[in-house]
C-alpha cells in the first residue's frame, strides 16, 4: 500500500478563494454570512447564508464553456482548478485514465432543477430551456473536474450528504493507495437554493443570522455554499518533484446510524470515530485537533460532543466548527474542513470557532478554540462529516514526518 | 430476512479470480415491466414489450402518454404500511428490490455481522420529483418556507439508501453515488473497494430510478438533442456483492464473478472521436483486467437507446475489441430508458437468464453504458444458474 499525500488545496468559499486567502481569513477568524442575494428572500423570516459572492468562474476556469455548467459544477472545476494550481502540476501531464476525481455533495445542481421548477410553474414543461436541462444531473461535478483538468480516469461524484466530501477524500485515498489511480482531485461541492432554506427552517434547525457552534445559546445553522477540492498523490510522486506536503492522509472511517433519517447518534458517531482512529493507525492521545461537524444546532453539537467524550475522555483535543465562519456548506462542509485542517497541520494554527460566547454545561467539557486562532503543532488531525441517512464519515489527517 | 440455505459451491469452474473478483450472491430487481426478474427476463427473450398508459398517474403534463413504468406499485403492498407512508417512489423501488436481494441471497445479516454490511446505490440526481416538489412548495405556497419537514429527507440524494439502512439494520458504509448512466458502474467499483480494503464484507449495490413527469421530460429533451424515440423506464436493481474467494471459502453458491468493471470519462461525443477511442480503451482494459479473450464474451448488453451518435460510440468502442459477433442485447429496448437503473436493469437481464438456463454456466457477458456527458464503462461478469445449489 502506498503513503498519500495532499499537496494541493482549492478552496472556493465564503471567506477566501484559494489557499492563501482561505488560511488567513481562518487565521483571523472571518465571517462569510450576509444577506441572501443569489435567491429572492421575500417570505423568509430568516434570510442570511454563506454564499461566495466573489465566485467569478471565468477568471478560474479555463477549459470548460461557462454556459453549458451548472453553478456547483463550476464551483467544483474552480476549486480543482485552483488546486492544481497550488500543486504546482501541470495538469496536462497528468492526463490520462490515471487521473481522475471524486466530488461529494448534497443538493448536487439543484439549483438549476429549482430555476427549472419555477420556469415550469409559468412556461409548463415544454418551455424549459434545454440548456439547463442537461446539467441537472448531479453527475456532473465531477464530470466537470476531469473535463476542466484533461484526467479521463474515474469521475465520481458522492451524494451522501452532508458528509459527501469526506466519503470522498477517503475514496481518492484508496484508489491512489491500491495502486488504481495516482493523482486524485478530491472534495466536494454546492450551491444554496431556496428547497434547501425553506428545509432547514422548517425541521427548526436554521438560525437567524449568526451561527455559534457549542456556545450555549446556539440556535442553528446557517446554510452555505463553495467548492472544496484537494490534490491527492502517493509520497513517492510528491517527494520525487519536490512538491509541498500539507499533509498525509492517514485513513478514514465510514458507518451508519441506521437509526433515524435526520437525529444523529452518539454511540454510532463514536463508533466511527474509532473505525477512523483504527484504520489510520492512530490512538486518540495523538489527536491534536478535531475539525468538528459543528452545525450549531442543540441537538448535532451535543451528540458529537458526546462522541468526543466518549472517544477521548476527559483529555479531549481542541475542537472547533469552521461553520461556525462559513455556514453549512453541505456537501463542501467535510471538503473544507479537511482543507483547514491540512492548512493548520502546514502552517501550525486551530482555526477558531467563532460566535462564541458562553460555554454550555450541558455539553461534556470541550476546548472549543473560542473566537481567535491559536497557534499550535498539528501532528495529527480528524475531520468530521455527519449527514442525514446516518451517513457518518471521519477522515484522519497527519503532518508528514 | 435472509434465507440461510448453505451450498456447496460447484467445483471446476474455471477462471482464475484475480485478488479482488467479487461475488454476487443473490439480486433484487423491479422494471416497468414488473416486479421481479421474470417479466424483464421474458421480455428481453421475447426482443419485445408494450410501456404502459401513464397517463393517469400524475396532474402535470407529460411529453408522450405512455412509458415503462409500474403504474400500480403501491409499496405498502410490499413492506406493509407501519413506516413507509413516507417514502418517494425512488425509496420505495429501491427498498423493495434490496428486500428481494437479501431474500435471494443466503448472506446473513444479524447482530454479529450488521456493521460489516453496508449499501452502494446509484442514481441520476435522486428523487427529482421530491426535490423539485420542494422547490416548487416555495414558490407556490402562501409562504415560502411552508414546506413539509417529514419529506425533508426525500429531497436529498441519499434518502433511499438511508432509509434502507434503517429498514434492514445495515450499520456498515452506506454510500450514494450520483453517476446517471455511470452510477451503477461507479457503485460497484465504489463497493468493491470497500470491500477489497476491509471496510465492509458485504455490501447491497444497486442503482435506482423513478417514472415521473421531471424523468419524462428530461427524456423528451434529451431526445430532440441526440435522437431516439424510447420511452422512459424506471426501476431498481440491488445486487448482493461479497469477495468471490471468501464466498467461494465457505462453499456459498455464487450467482456471478463481477470479473472487472473500468470506467472513464471524455470529451462527449461526436468529432473528432476522442470519445470512442477512450471507451474503446475501456473495454481492453477491462478484458484485460477479467483475463478473459475478447473471443469468449458470449453476450453484450449495451446502452442502445435511439441516440444515435452515443450508439454508434458506444458499437464502434465494442466491435473494435470484442468483434460483431457476440449477441447484443439491447435492453433499453424493453425497459426504456432508466438513466442509473439501465445498467442494473441489463446486468439482472443476463443474471436471471444463467438461472434459467444452466447451459450458459460460466459464460461471460459484458454490459456497457454511456452517457452524453462524456462518461463510459464497461463490466465483465461470469455467471451461473443455481441448477447445482441443491446437490453441490
Amino acid at each position: 500500500m502506498r503513503r498519500v499525500v495532499i499537496t494541493g488545496l482549492g478552496p472556493v468559499s465564503s471567506i477566501g478563494i484559494g489557499a492563501g486567502a482561505y488560511s488567513a481569513a481562518l487565521k483571523a477568524g472571518a465571517s462569510g454570512v450576509a444577506p441572501i442575494k443569489s435567491f429572492e428572500t421575500t417570505g423568509f423570516p430568516y434570510y442570511y447564508a454563506g454564499e461566495v459572492t466573489e465566485f467569478a468562474p471565468e477568471k478560474l476556469v479555463r477549459r470548460l464553456t461557462l454556459a453549458d455548467w451548472g453553478r456547483t459544477s463550476l464551483f467544483a472545476a474552480a476549486a480543482a482548478r485552483l488546486a492544481v494550481q497550488d500543486a504546482g502540476v501541470d495538469p496536462g501531464g497528468l492526463a490520462g485514465e490515471r487521473a481522475g476525481s471524486c466530488m461529494g455533495t448534497t443538493g448536487g445542481e439543484s439549483q438549476v432543477l429549482e430555476q427549472l421548477t419555477g420556469r415550469a410553474l409559468e412556461a409548463g414543461f415544454d418551455g424549459l430551456e434545454p440548456r439547463l436541462v442537461r446539467q441537472v444531473s448531479s453527475a456532473r461535478l465531477s464530470l466537470a473536474v476531469n473535463r476542466e483538468l484533461g484526467f479521463t480516469g474515474d469521475a465520481v461524484t458522492l451524494s451522501t450528504a452532508c458528509s459527501a466530501s469526506n466519503y470522498a477524500l477517503g475514496y481518492a485515498y484508496d484508489l491512489i493507495r491500491a495502486d488504481d489511480a495516482d493523482y486524485m482531485v478530491a472534495g466536494g461541492a454546492d450551491s444554496v437554493g431556496r428547497w434547501s432554506h425553506a428545509g432547514f427552517y422548517r425541521l427548526g434547525a436554521l438560525t437567524e443570522s449568526a451561527c455559534s457552534p457549542f456556545d450555549r445559546d446556539r440556535s442553528g445553522i446557517i446554510t452555505g455554499e463553495g467548492g472544496a477540492a484537494l490534490f491527492l498523490e502517493s509520497l513517492d510522486s510528491a517527494r520525487a518533484r519536490g512538491a509541498r506536503i500539507y499533509a498525509e492522509v492517514l485513513g478514514y472511517g465510514l458507518n451508519c446510524d441506521a437509526n433515524h433519517m435526520v437525529a444523529p447518534d452518539a454511540a454510532s458517531i463514536a463508533a466511527c470515530m474509532r473505525l477512523a482512529h483504527r484504520n489510520a493507525g492512530v490512538e486518540p492521545a495523538q489527536v491534536d485537533y478535531i475539525c468538528a461537524h459543528g452545525t450549531g444546532t442543540q441537538a448535532n453539537d451535543l451528540v458529537e460532543a458526546s462522541a468526543v467524550a466518549e472517544v477521548f475522555g476527559a483529555q479531549s483535543p481542541p475542537i472547533s466548527s469552521t461553520k461556525s465562519m462559513l455556514g453549512h456548506t453541505m456537501g463542501a462542509a467535510s471538503g473544507l474542513g479537511a482543507i483547514a485542517s491540512a492548512l493548520g497541520i502546514a502552517e501550525s494554527f486551530l482555526p477558531p470557532t467563532i460566535n462564541f460566547a458562553n460555554p454550555d454545561p450541558a455539553l461534556p467539557p470541550i476546548d472549543p478554540i473560542p473566537n481567535v486562532a491559536r497557534s499550535a503543532e498539528v501532528r495529527v488531525a480528524q475531520v468530521n462529516g455527519f449527514a442525514f441517512g446516518g451517513n457518518n464519515a471521519i477522515v484522519m489527517l497527519g503532518s508528514v514526518t | 430476512m435472509t434465507v440461510t440455505t448453505l451450498t456447496h459451491h460447484a467445483a471446476g469452474r474455471s477462471g482464475q479470480p484475480s485478488a479482488r473478483t467479487m461475488a454476487i450472491t443473490g439480486f433484487g430487481l423491479l422494471s416497468g415491466l414488473g416486479v421481479g426478474p421474470e417479466p424483464l427476463a421474458s421480455a428481453v427473450r421475447a426482443g419485445r414489450s408494450t410501456p404502459t398508459d401513464t397517463s393517469e398517474m400524475f396532474t402535470d403534463p407529460l411529453p408522450r402518454p405512455d412509458a415503462y413504468a409500474l403504474t400500480d406499485f403501491r409499496v405498502r403492498d410490499h413492506l406493509g404500511r407501519k413506516g413507509t407512508s413516507f417514502f418517494d417512489r425512488s425509496t420505495a423501488l429501491g427498498m423493495v428490490a434490496a428486500r428481494d436481494a437479501l431474500v435471494d441471497s443466503d448472506l446473513v445479516v444479524d447482530d454479529t455481522t450488521r456493521t460489516r454490511v453496508g449499501i452502494t446505490l446509484g442514481t441520476t440526481h435522486g428523487s427529482v420529483k421530491s426535490t423539485s416538489d420542494y422547490s416548487r412548495d416555495t414558490f407556490v405556497q402562501p409562504r415560502p418556507y411552508l414546506v413539509n419537514p417529514l419529506l425533508f429527507p426525500n429531497a436529498v440524494m441519499n434518502c433511499a439508501a438511508g432509509q434502507a439502512a434503517i429498514w434492514f439494520g445495515l450499520k456498515g458504509p452506506n454510500a450514494t453515488i450520483a453517476g446517471g448512466a455511470l452510477a451503477t458502474l461507479s457503485a460497484l467499483r465504489y463497493a468493491r473497494n470497500l470491500i477489497g480494503c476491509g471496510y465492509a464484507d458485504a455490501l447491497l449495490v444497486g442503482s435506482v430510478e423513478e417514472y415521473s413527469p421531471h424523468a419524462a421530460w428530461a427524456l423528451a429533451y434529451a431526445q430532440r438533442t441526440w435522437g431516439g424515440t424510447l420511452p422512459v423506464g424506471e426501476g431498481a436493481g440491488v445486487f448482493v456483492l461479497e469477495d468471490a474467494a471468501a464466498v467461494r471459502a465457505s462453499r456459498r453458491h455464487l450467482d456471478a464473478e463481477v470479473l472487472a468493471v473500468e470506467v472513464g470519462s471524455f470529451d462527449p461525443p461526436g468529432p473528432p472521436g476522442d470519445f470512442t477511442a477512450g471507451f474503446t480503451r475501456c473495454v481492453s482494459r477491462a478484458l484485460a483486467r477479467a483475463g478473459v479473450a475478447p473471443d469468449a464474451v458470449r453476450a453484450v448488453a449495451t446502452g442502445a437507446n435511439g441516440m444515435t451518435a452515443l450508439d454508434e460510440a458506444e458499437e464502434a468502442a465494442v466491435t473494435a475489441v470484442v468483434g460483431a459477433d457476440a449477441p447484443r442485447l439491447r435492453v433499453k429496448e424493453v425497459t426504456g430508458e432508466g438513466f442509473s437503473v439501465s445498467p442494473s436493469l441489463a446486468l439482472g437481464a443476463l443474471l436471471a437468464r444463467h438461472r434459467a438456463e444452466p447451459g450458459r454456466d460460466g459464460e461471460v457477458s459484458l454490459v456497457t453504458t454511456r452517457s452524453a456527458d462524456g462518461a463510459a464503462g464497461v463490466m465483465v461478469v461470469r455467471g451461473w444458474s443455481r441448477a447445482r445449489r441443491d446437490h453441490g
